[in-house]
C-alpha cells in the first residue's frame, strides 16, 4: 500500500525546481546580496573596513586621495559594512549574479580628496569627513577640525579657552 | 537556582577528589561551569577519582573537548584544559594542568577517558604538548611531511607564515592510511585480509574522508579512519587577526549545513566568559533559527540516507519538503544558509509579525509533507529491513567513545545539550528527547524522525512565547583572559566552543569542537562484522560532517617526494 500512496503523493506534489537561469529567480526582501558604496555619501572613515570579517574592504591613502576599495572576491555578504556605516553610504542590494570573466568587475573604488592640516600641511583625513565634523562643532571650535591630530593636541588648550569664552 | 545547586554538587565532588596542596577549586568561570587546576603529576589520579566520585552519585563523566593553549606570553607555561561534561549535574567541568617549556609534558588521561584520545593528539600536533601514556600517540591532524617541532597554534608561529620545503619522511614509502601493509591489518585464521579503500571522497556526502576497510570475503573484519584533509586554519586566523564580532561569521563557516549552531556556541562562550546578559527576545530568535536549521539539516540527511539505500523517490521527496525550510530561512535572515544573524550580545535582525506568519505556514507544510511521506516510507520493507540490525553501536561503546547527538540517543543515551545544559531559550520550554535502545541504523532514522516533529513543535512554542524587547546587549571592552564554554545541541550532537578572551576585544584562544569529532571514532566499531555493502549507510548514519571535524587541519602534501608544502593555504587532499 505504501508504494501506491507514495506514487499518488508524488503525482500530486508541485514542482519545486525553478526554471532559473531560464527565468529570473526571485529573492526576498532583505536578501543579503552585493554591497555597494555610495561614493556621494562615503566620508572615508574606514568603519566598514574595521568591521569587515574577511578584509574585503581596504582603505589606503595615495597621492592626496583616500581610496576605499571593496573587493567582492573576498566578500562574504554578511552586511556588517552597512550596519556600521555612520553615513548610510553602504547599501546591501539584492544583486547576486556576480560571476564575471574580469576581475575588475568584482571591485568598487571610492576616491576622496584628503584635507591637509592648516598648520603643518600633512594630509590627515578626507575633506568630506573634516567638513562633516566641523559642521557639528560649535562655531568657536570649528578651526580645530582643520588641524591634524598632532597640531590639534598642541593647540587644543588655547582653542578650548577661546571657544568656551572663558 | 537549580543549576547553581547542581554546580555546587560538582564542586563538592571536585574537592573530595583533591588532596590538600595539589591545586584547588579555582572557581566558577560562569554559570554552568566549574574550573579546577591541578598539578600535572596528579592529573591522572584526579580524573580517576572524579569518575568514581561522580559514579557514586549516579552521574557519568563524558569527555567533551580538550584545549591546549600556549600561555607562555602570559605566565610562561603551556596549559591543557580538559572539558568534562557532567550532564546529569548540568555542568561543564574544566580541568586544567600546566606544563613548563621547552618540552611541555602532561600525562595522558586517555586510558581513563578513551574519548580524550583525539583531543590529546590534536593538542600534540598543534601546540606541541606531549602526552606520555597515550595508548595510540602519533599525528592526527598534521601530515607526515610537516616538520618536527613546528606547532601552528603556538603564539610564536605567525598566522601568515609560509613554510618552505617540507622534508619527506625518512624512507618515505609508507604513508599512514594510504598503503598496505597496514600495521593494523587484522588477518583471519592466518590468511591476510583484503583492503578496500572507501574515500577519500564519500560517495554520497562529497566530503573528503577516507576509510580503510579490511574484508574477508564480504565480511568487514576491521576498519580504520583517516581524515583531517581539509585545512582552513580557522582557530589561528581568529586568534591572530579578528575581533570578537568578526568571528561569528567565521564560526558559521565551519559547517555548510549546521553553521548557525557554531555561531551560537561561539557567541555563548564569549557571552559567558564576559558575563554579558543577552536580551530574552534575542535568545528566542536564536532558538527559532537553531530549530529551523535542525529541520533543514535532518531533512537533508533523510534525503541522503534514502539515496544511499537506493530509494531515490525518498531523496527527492525529502528535499522537496526541505525547500520550504530553506525559503523561510532566506526570508528571515537574508540567506538560505550562513544566516549571519549573530553578534556577541544578541542578534542582528528581528522576526516581525509578517515573517513569523511565514514561519508558521512553513511549519504546517513541512509537518504535513514529512509525516505523510515518512509514514509510508518507513513502512517499506526495502527501507526498514535494509537498516534493521545494521551498524549496531552498543550503549557501552557509545559511552566509552563519547558519542553525542541523535547517534548517542539511538544507542540508549539520554543526552541532549538543550536539556542538560540549557542555552538560548531552551530553558523556557520543555524539550522532548527521543531515545531508543536498539543502537542500529534504523534506530538513528527513527530518532531523527521524532526530532523533526519535535523541532516543528518547538518553533511553534518559541513563536508563541517570544517576548518583546531589545535584540542586542551593549558590548563594551571585554575583560581579557576570561575562559568561557559555549555548547549547543547541533543537528549532529553536542557542539562545544571554548574561548579565552584577549586584549582589545580579541580572542586569545578559540577552539570549536564539532559533534562529528566525537562520532566518527564510533564508525570503525560499527563496521566490524558487517557486510561491505552496508558500509556507506553505516558511515552516513552518524550524519558525519567531515569538514567541521577537520576545520583546524593542515594538509597539502604528496608524500615520499620533496615538494613545496603549501602550509596554511586551503587545499586539496593528498590523493587529489
Amino acid at each position: 500500500m505504501g508504494r501506491l500512496s507514495i506514487l499518488a503523493e508524488g503525482l500530486a506534489s508541485h514542482v519545486v525546481t525553478e526554471a532559473y537561469p531560464k527565468a529570473p529567480a526571485e529573492v526576498p526582501e532583505g536578501f543579503r546580496g552585493r554591497p555597494r558604496i555610495d561614493g556621494g555619501r562615503c566620508v572615508g572613515c574606514g568603519a566598514c573596513a574595521n568591521a569587515c570579517p574577511p578584509n574585503a574592504i581596504s582603505v589606503r591613502d595615495e597621492g592626496g586621495f583616500r581610496v576605499v576599495k571593496l573587493f567582492l572576491g573576498r566578500c562574504i555578504f554578511c552586511g556588517r559594512c552597512a550596519d556600521v556605516c555612520p553615513k548610510e553610504a553602504v547599501v546591501i542590494t539584492r544583486e547576486f549574479e556576480l560571476a564575471s570573466l574580469s576581475r575588475e568587475d568584482l571591485s568598487q573604488e571610492v576616491r576622496l580628496a584628503l584635507a591637509r592640516c592648516a598648520v603643518c600641511g600633512r594630509p590627515y583625513a578626507t575633506l568630506r569627513e573634516v567638513r562633516d565634523v566641523a559642521s557639528k562643532l560649535p562655531e568657536g571650535l570649528r578651526p580645530l577640525a582643520y588641524l591634524c591630530p598632532d597640531c590639534r593636541e598642541a593647540l587644543a588648550g588655547k582653542y578650548v579657552v577661546i571657544g568656551r569664552g572663558l | 537556582m537549580q543549576r547553581a545547586s547542581a554546580s555546587d554538587v560538582v564542586e563538592g565532588v571536585v574537592r573530595e577528589a583533591l588532596p590538600g596542596g595539589r591545586g584547588g577549586v579555582v572557581g566558577r568561570p560562569h554559570e554552568g561551569a566549574v574550573l579546577v587546576r591541578v598539578s600535572r603529576r596528579f592529573l591522572k589520579e584526579f580524573v580517576k577519582r572524579l569518575i568514581k566520585g561522580f559514579g557514586r552519585r549516579g552521574a557519568t563523566v563524558r569527555y567533551s573537548t580538550g584545549v591546549a593553549t600556549d600561555y607562555r606570553p602570559v605566565d610562561g607555561s603551556f596549559r591543557m584544559a580538559h572539558v568534562l561534561a557532567v550532564d546529569k549535574l548540568k555542568t561543564y567541568l574544566i580541568v586544567e594542568a600546566d606544563a613548563p617549556p621547552p618540552h611541555p609534558r602532561i600525562p595522558s588521561i586517555t586510558p581513563e577517558l578513551p574519548a580524550a584520545g583525539w583531543a590529546e593528539r590534536e593538542a600534540a600536533d598543534m601546540v606541541g604538548v606531549e602526552f606520555p601514556g597515550h595508548p595510540s600517540p602519533g599525528r592526527l591532524v598534521l601530515p607526515e611531511g610537516w616538520p618536527e617541532g613546528v606547532h601552528p597554534l603556538r603564539k610564536d608561529f605567525p598566522y601568515d607564515r609560509k613554510l618552505g620545503v617540507a622534508e619527506a619522511l625518512e624512507g618515505g614509502t609508507y604513508v599512514r592510511g594510504f598503503s598496505s601493509p597496514s600495521p593494523h591489518s587484522p588477518g583471519v585464521e592466518g590468511r591476510p585480509t583484503a583492503l578496500i579503500p572507501l574515500g577519500p571522497y564519500h560517495p554520497a556526502l562529497h566530503e573528503p574522508e577516507y576509510f580503510e576497510i579490511f574484508v574477508d570475503g564480504e565480511r568487514i573484519v576491521g576498519a580504520r579512519y583517516r581524515g583531517f584533509f581539509v585545512h582552513r586554519g580557522m582557530e589561528k586566523l581568529a586568534e591572530s587577526r579578528m575581533t570578537i564580532d568578526q568571528v561569528p561569521f567565521l564560526a558559521e563557516r565551519i559547517c555548510g549545513i549546521c553553521g548557525y549552531t557554531h555561531a551560537c556556541a561561539y557567541c555563548q562562550a564569549v557571552e559567558a566568559a564576559a558575563r554579558i546578559e543577552v536580551p530574552e527576545r534575542a535568545l528566542y530568535i536564536r532558538s527559532i533559527l537553531l530549530e529551523i536549521e535542525r529541520l533543514h539539516s535532518h531533512l537533508l540527511w533523510f534525503g541522503v540516507a534514502f539515496h544511499l539505500l537506493g530509494f531515490e523517490t525518498g531523496f527527492m521527496a525529502m528535499w522537496r519538503v526541505r525547500e520550504a525550510v530553506m525559503r523561510v530561512a532566506e526570508a528571515l535572515t537574508g540567506n538560505r544558509k550562513t544566516y549571519g544573524m549573530n553578534l556577541v550580545g544578541g542578534v542582528r535582525r528581528d522576526i516581525d509579525v509578517r515573517r513569523a506568519a511565514a514561519v508558521v505556514r512553513m511549519l504546517d507544510e513541512v509537518e504535513r509533507g514529512f509525516k505523510e511521506f515518512c509514514g509510508h516510507a518507513l513502512k517499506l520493507g526495502e527501507v526498514v529491513e535494509r537498516v534493521r540490525g545494521v551498524g549496531v553501536l552498543s550503549r557501552e561503546d557509545a559511552v566509552k567513545l563519547g558519542a553525542v547527538g541523535p547517534h548517542a540517543r539511538a544507542s540508549g543515551l539520554a543526552i541532549d545539550v538543550r536539556v542538560d545544559h540549557p542555552y538560548a531559550a531552551y530553558g523556557f520550554v520543555d524539550v522532548e528527547v527521543p531515545v531508543r535502545d536498539e543502537g542500529d541504523v534504523l534506530a538513528r532514522i527513527l530518532v531523527r524522525y521524532e526530532e523533526v516533529l519535535e523541532s516543528v513543535r518547538l518553533v511553534r512554542e518559541f513563536l508563541r512565547g517570544m517576548p518583546a524587547g531589545g535584540l542586542r546587549a551593549e558590548v563594551r571592552d571585554l575583560p581579557p583572559l576570561r575562559v568561557g564554554v559555549g555548547a549547543t545541541e547541533a543537528p549532529r550532537g553536542e557542539d562545544v566552543h571554548y574561548v579565552v578572551t584577549g586584549r582589545g576585544n580579541t580572542l586569545y584562544r578559540w577552539r570549536p569542537r564539532a559533534p562529528s569529532y566525537m562520532n566518527i571514532p564510533t564508525v570503525p566499531v560499527m563496521l566490524e562484522g558487517e557486510r561491505l555493502a552496508n558500509a556507506p549507510i553505516i558511515i552516513a548514519s552518524i550524519d558525519p560532517c567531515f569538514s567541521c571535524t577537520d576545520h583546524a587541519v593542515v594538509i597539502d602534501v604528496r608524500f615520499g617526494v620533496r615538494r613545496p608544502l603549501k602550509a596554511l593555504v586551503g587545499g586539496g587532499g593528498p590523493l587529489g
